[in-house]
């Protein structure tokens, strides 16, 4: 096919381009309830094939990861096999470093995170779990490390996680000793503080010192209480001697997490803080 | 064009959107790995008129709002215009050789980055900055690399007259 002045835009052309760009403008001011099934349905035909190959890729890639470590780890148990005090130590350090899922048993839902390149796949991505494995809308996203977001809508074998990066997330929380409670949401998407939380709603008289954890409060019922959100870095902020506002340092950031748990149990009514803190502890 | 390119220059754009989803996430992070499946909607602009082209792009842009729900329908909007105006301006401007076609693909990624960033509203300020300056040309100049590298390979198969201007 030659390419040549013929080729320019025609009449038939410029409209076609029109009403592409009137569909599209239509598209962003869809409400939520008509733009969720239709991307619910997008996702669960013409994208499931490469959603699930993606996922086949992922499992694949985690798999040879995952053989690596293992022939590393014969291979170092071969040698610790001969100090057997040695092996005994490594053992208990193991059994330490077992993790956030074994601690949360049955309650949680394993997940790839599956990535798209646009400037937004911070803000919400896909992960490698729906309906099928126990997932409901709201549920708690988490790393090891901490609160990464909730799930906004659930497919059959994906789910959309709203990270704390969206400018929509908000979350009930706390100070470490359950002393100050306020708001958490992004902080917003200028200057140096990019990508930093902010807890909002604080009372005047109230300090929270630098370096205090935050963890969610359970308050509102859709978050479990004890899951780590973040470290006070600063005051952001103060109302006339209304209340304070502090910039939080987040425990997770949404844009280095591949794999996440998502909590499928019943409404936790302890706290699971005491879950996170093994998780940072060193052998 | 003989029948065989035709199937080959489809063959090439499908084997681009499996890249998209296979290859891609071991490419380096996400913000900088080659857009496979944008380089597939800006060689077929190459070869298509303007309208088939921006529908091209929307259908793009609306498979990919689906798999990015913070945006629903920017990256619809920003792929009719990179779809179209790409098809466009190869027709009017560019000469048919590789290193111009490279700069259409450069061109072409940041400036779906940059509606998909105005379109979205999500993104302001220095996080704004740091995506259209920072990122998207290094994602941009992957993309770019990555086309090259197409042409250069399978030019003779999508019938893409290249000069050695």
């Amino acid at each position: 096919m030659a390419l040549g002045a013929d080729r320019y835009a025609s009449r038939g052309d410029t409209f076609a381009f029109l009403g592409c760009v009137l569909l599209s403008v239509a598209a962003m001011s869809l409400p939520e309830r008509i733009r969720d099934p239709l991307a619910r349905g997008l996702r669960q035909t013409v994208l499931a094939p490469f959603l699930a190959l993606q996922q086949q890729t992922e499992l694949l890639s985690a798999s040879l990861e995952r053989y690596d470590a293992v022939v590393a780890q014969r291979d170092s148990a071969a040698l610790a096999a001969t100090f057997l005090p040695e092996l005994r130590g490594e053992n208990t350090r193991l059994r330490a470093l077992l993790g956030l899922g074994q601690r949360l048993s049955s309650g949680y839902v394993p997940a790839e995170v599956l990535r798209e390149p646009e400037p937004t796949g911070a803000l919400t991505f896909l992960v490698s779990a729906g309906k099928k494995q126990g997932v409901r809308p709201l549920a708690a996203v988490v790393s090891p490390d901490g609160l990464v977001g909730i799930v906004s809508s659930v497919d059959a074998k994906t789910s959309v996680v709203v990270t704390w990066a969206h400018p929509e997330f908000r979350a009930s929380a706390m100070a470490t000793d359950g002393s100050v409670y306020g708001i958490v949401g992004p902080h917003g998407s200028d200057g140096p503080h990019v990508w930093l939380l902010e807890l909002q709603g604080v009372p005047y008289r109230q300090l929270v010192p630098t370096g205090t954890m935050i963890l969610t409060s359970g308050l509102g019922g859709v978050l479990p209480r004890g899951i780590p959100i973040g470290t006070v870095v600063s005051v952001a902020g103060q109302a006339e001697g209304w209340e304070r506002t502090y910039l939080i340092r987040p425990a997770v950031h949404p844009g280095a997490v591949t794999h996440v748990m998502i909590l499928t149990g019943p409404p936790v009514r302890g706290d699971l803080r005491s879950l996170f803190e093994s998780s940072g502890e060193t052998p | 064009m003989r029948r065989t390119d035709k199937y080959r220059f489809y063959v090439i754009l499908a084997a681009l959107v499996v890249l998209q989803f296979s290859v891609r996430g071991r490419l380096g992070g996400d913000r900088v790995a080659p857009d496979f499946l944008l380089l597939a909607l800006l060689i077929y602009t190459i070869r298509a008129r303007p309208g088939p082209s921006a529908g091209a792009g929307f259908l793009v842009g609306l498979l990919r709002d689906a798999l990015t729900p913070a945006s629903f329908g920017a990256g619809a909007l920003a792929h009719t215009l990179v779809g179209y105006l790409s098809s466009w301006s190869k027709a009017v401007f560019f000469a048919e050789n590789l290193f111009v076609n490279g700069c259409l693909f450069f061109a072409g990624t940041w400036c779906r980055n940059l509606a998909v960033a105005l379109a979205s509203g999500k993104l302001k300020g220095g996080m704004l900055g740091w995506e259209l300056l920072v990122w998207s040309p290094i994602q941009s100049l992957t993309t770019a690399v990555a086309g090259v590298i197409v042409l250069w390979l399978f030019g003779r198969h999508l019938a893409i007259r290249l000069s050695d201007a």
